[in-house]
């Protein structure tokens, strides 16, 4: 964007933003409540979207959270003052929010959306038996004198807030964990992110928005009853507006929530005894015409830059780098990987070969973290990280890339590599080396901006290396990064893992392009239906008969 | 005997939900619609039924002869017309939940409208087979005997489909991995859309046979929806077995709490058991353990 | 059939217009026509209670009023003309909608929503707009104190207590005659109305000498109420005793017959007064008691059911429907008596005034209807009301009910 039109920008949203703050000034009764039921659920789509927006887990819990606000605001009401109640709502939203977001996040997909959905259902009827057999009561009362003006400008404050929550969230690096987390949950955590931590702390202030606006609104009503706080048509009317706006950006949210308040509106008006049938196909029109929401109409305007993080240049050191000790892998029977021991020294380029389903890959995983191993142990640079998590080992500088490239499609390119970089364990800053100056040395200086979904094959791979060499790592491992291309890219790619080594980094590989083994590898290790048959440099192991008998035994290789 | 006091009606309870949970296990388990109008669906058959029965005297039996294959018919139609172009369109697995989800809520309303428009907002209810027979020292009503039966059979008749046929295979592998499947020569689109008609068939049958003990009315589809998904996920995406055990579970829970412990926590029972069942086996009870 | 209706309205409407419309001055122009608003479930769980009980009264006294010319205001009549929303079974809803009835449509009178919830969250609001508050499908203990709080509000259908009390008093007059003995199984619906019903119901049946044998609540939206059933048959009680909500009202009955479950007294909640029961039950219906009942025998009954009938197609439930009517008949009689659009005045006179109605002389007390049918029973096709028996029309019950057949 220009420095004009940006200008513009902000110009027409302060306008927008004065204008509504005054709004109760100047608009009748029913515009106020048009615009408090713009404001509800913008809070609540809006904090909808800062957890499942990037992170793609679709929540139906919004319905719990605030519910839980209402009913805190309907059960302190006598006892505590206003701002008390917002803070006690707020408290107990985040103290569900962390005790649930603990239990669950570790599901993904529908599961969660289930279970998010089955969780509001559960508070409601516990809700329920407290009330009929402690409290004797259902419903509850709330007498409040908090005007229609005064309730409008609470949320005003709020919508102020959640923004400002989003809009730093977004620019912090937690925000672009999320993004990373939504777009490939495994990638980030061989990238260095503890992803569960992430996603708890992001859920929680979500929850909280949520349930202070529950608090804020219940006065308006008079009556709280667990049906009318824990509608689960609240959950799904989020869920909607969200999507349809566009989940992705900040402003997303709100472009879903005004057309479709409006359109109830008019809908509820104009046909109120055929409203459910042309809000239906009126919808279903709008998911066949809109995929992205309506953000993705404008969204390359919304494209840009988004970080500056930069990396370190790897360290180098001396002596075992790696040591494995009789590790092993089974698969119910099956003994993937049997006692294989091995250890690399700082600098060298180790290959690991072996026929098809020899255990390489599984080999690999477990040195990664993304496999425990079933016995023996792994030490890095002298700390056992058998049965550690992925991200931890990725942050000890031990980093990785996947035979099946993994890049997350809808993050730009940079955005790719910045996610690496984002919880480096040190941050020394003794040499920065910005993402650029990676992305140009892996070759992929100028497409920087471009979404990694739009990459070539062989870009990809060049992408999944700079991301792993993001990390600054001591020891990369490379799962067949040479397979698929071909032979002029080959050439390039040996160069490059050469130039790696010449930075002093370490390099396991496993490789099925023997012309590369026999150029890059120092040693290899040859591998065959889950253990050793052979070690020693390329060309000895090559030629050793056991090994020859392994490949020709299995015809696949 | 309290425990077959509490073991059969908690069957025949059970055998209700397992219906109407077994054309979503084909419609979210295969054809991977997150069909969220599938409630209204099945109110709509239960409307139809009744319908039939009070205007022309038709046995809801009958009914069900007719209904089943309209449904699936209607569902084939839903499937290739529209939700085709969504899974087309979507590059992942994420982006065409969110799509059929957001899409089968606008076929909500319409579903919704419609009976709406046909029968108003109130209460219905008709009785059919309310004749009572005692199993064990157990009075159980046929109609919802009839229900169980169904399900069991239903359920047993689908799971040596998908695991003793070719064509059943086919359905498996698209469930498990519908690009593998595509890569051995299976027309995904076609059997998804082959399962998701089925699934909906098997709603309307859901629907026919609860119509003949449960009240209803034209704003109670989501009771269904969430009830069956529930049942989905616990017995594990796609598994019907699973889903048939799953219900005749819950329905055994939460007839047990109710006699034992509480009748005020028999829901909260369901989802607390639900809950459970999903962290400690995320994938279901008898779904695949995700490697 | 309602689009129908209301195109009628307009019409009709627009005819008295155009009629109005010669040599008529611009201030008359804007007195043509009565507005009357309201918003209404049509959609999500409460569309099943406002279809019933309140949705097709406000039609059927539409349609009579226009029928008759309209609302009498000095010497001329003005049709009715009706503008209505759907609140989808939502609190914001209903608030929202009725800010626009006032604030947008400028409508000259509000028709309240259905249920205690929606009453309740759209109460403050008319009350700020100074709008009259018709609240009959609200049953609170709390409405005596509503009453005061809202100067405009109105309360129809009783109290918790009231309701809880007449079936007390009913059972503990049987036991002294001796016709049942003193011990009640009661379950009850976990919601606010439920609750409360279960509370009052406890003291009053203490106050009334009888037992409680079994006591419990099961959940909203439960499938099978067969358990409970049977751990209450097996407390062996004379009377059995459920604040239900229709559906579990209708399972109730259906597995009591199941289970040849006969004690002397069977009462069942909400959904016992619908037509929908009797048309279920047939026969089996006779002798089973619930909320509500009239006095079927009434000429203006007789006549208000026919036209129900004839307007709706469908019969009125005998609990709130006629309750509802009769609201609005005095809403208009208000008016009339007011003779102009002055809400104010309106509202202190439907507190004030006595006034005819199908359901006899109504004279508001604290802005509660104290008259109100407590206990219903089911006699040869008809729901009786039976208590108070203090009320004139008050049948005697039929104890032992029939057996099922």
């Amino acid at each position: 964007m220009t420095g004009p039109s940006k200008a513009l920008a902000w110009c027409i949203g302060l306008a927008v933003a004065a204008a509504a703050i005054t709004l109760p000034l100047y608009a009748n009764g029913y515009y106020l409540a048009l615009g408090i039921s713009i404001l509800y659920f913008t809070v609540l789509a809006t904090a909808w979207a800062m957890f499942s927006g990037p992170t793609r887990y679709v929540s139906l819990a919004t319905a719990a959270f605030f519910g839980i606000g209402a009913y805190t605001a309907a059960v302190t009401g006598e006892t505590l003052s206003w701002p008390l109640q917002l803070l006690t709502a707020a408290g107990v939203g985040a103290v569900v929010a962390a005790i649930t977001g603990l239990s669950t996040l570790r599901l993904s997909g529908i599961y969660f959306i289930i279970f998010s959905f089955g969780l509001a259902e559960l508070i409601r009827q516990l809700v329920i038996w407290y009330e009929v057999n402690i409290h004797k009561s259902v419903g509850r009362y709330l007498f409040s004198d908090i005007t229609q003006e005064m309730l409008y400008w609470q949320l005003c404050a709020l919508t102020a807030l959640v923004f400002l929550a989003g809009f730093v969230l977004t620019r912090s690096r937690f925000g672009l964990a999320l993004r990373a987390i939504g777009a490939d949950e495994t990638a980030a955590r061989h990238s260095g992110i503890d992803a569960t931590a992430v996603k708890l702390g992001v859920f929680i202030v979500s929850a909280v928005f949520m349930s202070v606006t529950g608090a804020i609104m219940a006065p308006r009503w008079t009556y709280i009853d667990p049906a009318i706080a824990f509608n689960p048509m609240i959950s799904f009317q989020v869920v909607i507006m969200a999507l349809l706006g566009g989940a992705g950006a900040l402003i997303g949210p709100v472009l879903g929530v005004i057309p479709l308040v409006l359109l109830f509106e008019v809908l509820t008006a104009a046909l109120p005894n055929h409203f459910s049938i042309v809000l239906g196909l009126i919808f279903i029109g709008i998911v066949l015409a809109l995929p992205k929401g309506v953000v993705g109409l404008v969204d390359q305007v919304w494209r840009r830059e988004r970080s500056k993080v930069t990396a370190v240049k790897p360290l180098s050191g001396g002596g075992t780098l790696l040591v494995a000790e009789t590790v092993g892998k089974s698969f119910g029977g099956l003994r993937a990987v049997d006692k294989v021991s091995l250890d690399v020294r700082a600098g060298e380029i180790l290959g690991v070969i072996g026929p098809n389903g020899s255990g390489k890959t599984t080999l690999l995983n477990m040195l990664s973290g993304a496999l425990v191993p079933s016995d023996g142990t792994i030490r890095f640079d002298g700390a056992v990280i058998n049965g550690m998590a992925a991200h931890r080992i990725a942050r000890l500088g031990l980093a990785r890339t996947f035979q099946l490239v993994r890049v997350m499609p809808d993050l730009t390119v940079a955005e790719n590599v910045a996610t690496a970089a984002l919880f480096r364990g040190s941050r020394s800053s003794a040499a920065q080396e910005s993402i650029h100056e990676l992305l140009v040395m892996v070759g992929l200086g100028d497409m920087a901006d471009s979404p990694a979904g739009d990459l070539t094959y062989i870009d990809q791979k060049r992408l999944e290396l700079a991301r792993a060499l993001a990390l600054h790592p001591r020891l990369v491992l490379l799962d067949e990064w040479l397979a698929g291309l071909n032979p002029t890219e080959l050439e390039t790619g040996i160069a490059l893992i050469a130039s790696l080594r010449a930075r002093g980094i370490t390099i396991v590989m496993v490789e099925h392009v023997m012309d590369a083994i026999r150029a890059l590898c120092d040693r290899c290790v040859v591998m065959s239906a889950g253990v050793v048959i052979a070690r020693g440099t390329p060309d000895e192991v090559l030629a050793d008969p056991t090994v020859i008998t392994a490949y020709l035994g299995e015809p696949d290789a | 005997m309290l425990l077959f006091d509490i073991l059969l009606p908690g069957l025949v309870l059970g055998g209700m939900y397992a219906l109407i949970a077994l054309g979503l296990t084909l419609q979210y388990g295969v054809a991977r619609i997150m069909n969220l109008s599938y409630g209204e669906s099945l109110v709509a058959a239960a409307f139809g039924t009744l319908s039939l029965y009070s205007g022309l005297k038709l046995s809801p039996l009958l009914a069900l002869v007719l209904a089943i294959p309209a449904a699936a018919l209607l569902n084939w139609l839903l499937y290739r017309l529209l939700l085709q172009r969504l899974i087309r369109r979507s590059k992942d697995r994420g982006a065409q939940e969110v799509d059929s989800i957001l899409v089968t809520f606008g076929v909500l309303f319409v579903i919704q409208g419609v009976m709406l428009v046909a029968f108003g907002g109130q209460y219905y209810s008709y009785s059919y087979l309310s004749i009572p027979v005692t199993v064990l020292g157990s009075t159980l009503a046929v109609n919802r005997l009839v229900a169980l039966a169904f399900a069991a059979l239903i359920g047993t008749a689908v799971y040596l489909a998908l695991t003793r046929t070719r064509l059943g295979t086919a359905v498996r592998a698209v469930a498990v991995d519908p690009n593998a499947a595509q890569l051995v020569g299976i027309d995904v689109g076609q059997l998804a859309g082959l399962a998701f008609a089925f699934g909906g068939g098997l709603v309307a049958a859901g629907g026919v046979l609860v119509s003949m003990f449960l009240t209803f009315n034209a704003s109670m589809g989501v009771v269904f929806t969430m009830k069956a998904l529930v049942v989905v996920i616990m017995g594990g995406v796609g598994n019907v077995m699973g889903a048939l055990v799953a219900g005749l579970l819950l329905g055994v829970v939460e007839t047990a709490v109710a006699r034992l412990v509480d009748p005020g926590l028999t829901l909260a029972a369901t989802f607390a058991l639900f809950l459970a069942v999903l962290l400690i086996r995320p994938t279901g009870l008898f779904g695949k353990a995700a490697s | 059939m309602t689009s129908t209706n209301r195109r009628q309205l307009l019409r009709i409407a627009g005819a008295a217009a155009i009629a109005a419309g010669f040599g008529a001055t611009a201030a008359q122009a804007e007195t043509d026509k009565i507005r009357i608003g309201y918003a209404i479930s049509k959609t999500g769980p409460y569309a099943g209670g406002a279809g019933i009980t309140t949705l097709p009264n406000y039609q059927l006294w539409v349609k009579d009023v226009n029928a008759a010319g309209g609302i009498k205001l000095g010497d001329k009549k003005l049709p009715v003309e009706i503008v209505e929303y759907d609140d989808r079974s939502s609190s914001e809803e209903a608030v929202k909608a009725i800010e626009r009835l006032a604030n947008q449509d400028k409508v000259d009178f509000i028709l309240s929503p259905w249920g205690t919830g929606l009453n309740l969250a759209v109460g403050p609001t008319l009350n700020k707009l100074g709008y009259p508050h018709l609240a009959v499908t609200s049953v609170t203990d709390k409405a005596p104190e509503l009453a005061k709080r809202w100067a405009n509000a109105t309360f129809w259908l009783g109290t918790s207590a009231q309701i809880s009390n007449g079936l007390a008093e009913l059972l503990g007059k049987l036991k002294s005659e001796g016709k049942i003995g003193g011990t009640v199984a009661m379950v009850s619906v976990a919601d606010q109305f439920g609750i409360e019903l279960a509370a009052a119901g406890r003291e009053a049946f203490k106050k009334a000498g009888l037992t409680v044998a079994y006591d419990k609540t099961y959940p909203m939206g439960s499938q099978d109420l067969q358990p409970l059933l049977k751990d209450a048959i097996a407390a062996n009680a004379d009377a059995f005793i459920a604040f239900s909500y229709p559906p579990d009202t209708i399972g109730l009955t259906e597995q009591a017959q199941l289970l040849k479950y006969n004690p002397k007294v069977f009462y069942v909640g909400v959904g016992t007064a619908f037509p929908l029961f009797k048309g279920k039950f047939a026969a089996n219906s006779d002798g089973v008691m619930g909320i509500g009942g009239w006095n079927a025998d009434s000429p203006p009954l007789k006549d208000y059911l026919a036209r129900h009938k004839a307007a709706t197609g469908q019969e009125p439930d005998r609990w709130a429907s006629s309750i509802t009517y009769a609201s609005l008949q005095v809403l208009q009689q208000a008016i009339e008596k007011v003779g102009k659009v002055d809400r104010a005045a309106v509202a202190k006179e439907i507190r004030e005034g006595s006034f005819d109605t199908i359901i006899g002389k109504v004279k508001l007390k604290d802005g509660l209807l104290q008259e109100v049918w407590s206990v219903g029973q089911w006699q040869n096709g008809e729901f009786y009301a039976l208590a108070p028996a203090s009320l004139p029309g008050a049948r005697a019950a039929v104890v032992p009910k029939p057996e099922w057949k």
